[in-house]
């Protein structure tokens, strides 16, 4: 692992907390930095807040103490701040969530033509490009349903870019697909990752994070129990817990 | 895309259509005969030779209108002013429900409670004797509005069943992108929750056709003040009353096959 950008956080989190109505403490004062081009793989088990950790990135959660500050702008309640890093995160979701309404050009182009204010030929242009890039310029006037679920991902990859994001968060991004779909999204994910997007993974995919992960942090109740390389986690994890949970997936 | 056995179901439906349509016949014609034997204990004496007169005339070539069209066209004008301030009623008061606001949602919801638990007859009333001389409304505008924000209340209920239903994903994929929403709304929610709206709105809408002739006791000469006047003068109490019903018949029917056609449009671009 290179040292990227040694001291340019893009992103930093401070003794974050969130507490769930009924009382479940999702993230128990966690803190962390990522560094503009870091890629940062995020796992854990089921509950372990790691969900809960990207949502709150983007303000999809609200937090209950602690802050996040995102390439300088604090996510906090004043609206606009909170637009802008709306702007500037990308978010892809486990589910897709792809406008079943839309064809997939219109669904990569609706963002840049309605927060960015492009013209439909500048839209249509960088979706053309985006949908190349991600491997399936043939499906733009296709509607959602028509493609497989690999495909899906890979749109709502396209869509997420569209937006010019300074931070794509990637929420168990292959953990509805079928088994020979997964490795499609993951080499999306790749090559943005060795483009310098800095991106925030949570998965369970260990040989992504092998391949392109800088930092690999280990979650459970809230907290962060284990970071560190790839390498570290592979070859010499300290914790009990990490170990456990590493035979389990492996 | 429907599979094998759903298509199996469909067949299976159609054939079933010839015994529906007899087994309908045979209601019709109990139904009938009943009626029959109830005028006839009545001593009615049938004059449908009279009807048509108040429908249309011919007089020296020319085609002259009858009071129950005259009617018509009032019922006509009630029902199409009712119908898009009850959507906009319905769509206004579900978005308040649904805001982040409480004086909003407090307002919404008072307007539905105070609508859905009070007589529509009273609401008429209410309008045209209380807040139309302050507000300066005449009859006619008294009863739309009366109608509309009546049949809005069921329809805000509607409409906010149909947003509610979207899936909080796309919500969050919408909230991402950066969408504002009014955008998240107008591009996404909405139009996805209309296919799901559509069937319920239309009961309503045909609710609020039926409904509009309530407002024949403010006086407005819709279609149902039309037969009660003829019905004064003549004594032709059933055949005018089946004719006005058959006409508000047409008329709901011509809605309901509208709407499917709306349906259609609407499924194909999913």
């Amino acid at each position: 692992m290179s040292l990227k950008n040694a001291d340019d956080y893009i992103i930093t989190v401070d003794s974050l907390n969130k507490i769930f109505p009924g009382g479940i403490h999702a993230l128990v004062s966690f803190s962390t930095k990522v560094r503009r081009g870091e890629v940062l793989v995020v796992i854990g088990p089921s509950g372990s807040g790691k969900s809960t950790f990207l949502r709150c990135l983007n303000g999809l959660e609200e937090i209950d103490s602690g802050s996040i500050i995102i390439d300088g702008i604090p996510l906090d309640d004043n609206k606009k701040n909170r637009l802008e890093i709306r702007k500037e995160v990308g978010m892809v979701f486990q589910s897709f969530n792809l406008f079943p309404h839309m064809t997939v050009l219109e669904n990569v182009n609706l963002a840049q033509r309605l927060v960015r204010k492009k013209n439909k030929e500048q839209a249509t242009q960088s979706t053309m490009d985006l949908l190349q890039k991600v491997g399936i310029p043939e499906k733009a006037e296709s509607y959602p349903a028509q493609l497989s679920g690999g495909q899906q991902q890979r749109v709502a990859i396209a869509r997420a870019l569209a937006m010019m994001p300074k931070v794509m968060l990637f929420d168990e991004a292959t953990s509805a697909l079928d088994p020979e779909m997964i490795g499609e999204v993951l080499d999306v994910m790749k090559t943005l990752a060795r483009e310098g997007m800095t991106m925030i993974v949570v998965t369970h995919e260990m040989g992504f994070a092998r391949e392109v992960s800088d930092r690999v942090i280990f979650m459970e109740d809230g907290a962060i129990v284990e970071e560190g390389t790839v390498e570290h986690f592979f070859t010499r994890p300290e914790k009990e817990r990490t170990k456990l949970f590493l035979s389990q997936i492996l | 895309m429907r599979n094998k056995n759903e298509h199996a179901i469909y067949t299976q439906m159609k054939r079933s259509v010839v015994l529906d349509i007899l087994k309908f016949l045979a209601v019709i014609a109990a139904a009938v005969w009943l009626m029959s034997r109830g005028t006839e204990r009545l001593g009615y004496n049938w004059q449908w030779y009279q009807v048509p007169k108040y429908i249309f005339q011919i007089q020296d070539g020319q085609l002259i209108w009858g009071p129950l069209i005259d009617g018509l066209m009032v019922t006509f004008r009630i029902t199409a002013w009712g119908l898009v301030l009850a959507t906009i009623f319905g769509l206004v008061t579900a978005l308040f429900r649904l805001s982040a606001s409480f004086v909003s949602r407090a307002l919404a919801r008072g307007y539905v409670e105070i609508i859905r638990n009070t007589p529509l007859l009273v609401q008429i009333f209410f309008l045209y004797f209380v807040l139309a001389p302050v507000l300066n409304l005449d009859r006619f505008f008294a009863a739309v509005l009366a109608l509309s924000l009546f049949e809005g209340a069921y329809a805000s209920e509607i409409f906010r069943a149909g947003i509610v239903s979207i899936h909080q994903g796309q919500w969050e994929a919408a909230y991402s992108l950066g969408l504002g929403s009014y955008h998240t709304y107008r591009y996404i929610v909405l139009p996805q929750a209309i296919r799901r709206i559509l069937p319920p709105l239309t009961s309503q809408g045909i609710s609020l056709i039926k409904d509009s002739a309530l407002v024949s006791t403010i006086a407005v000469y819709d279609l149902t003040m039309q037969g009660r006047a003829i019905i004064a003068e003549t004594f032709l109490t059933f055949e005018i009353w089946f004719t006005v019903a058959a006409i508000y018949l047409i008329i709901t029917v011509t809605l309901s096959l509208v709407v499917t056609v709306m349906e259609n449009y609407f499924k194909i671009r999913v």
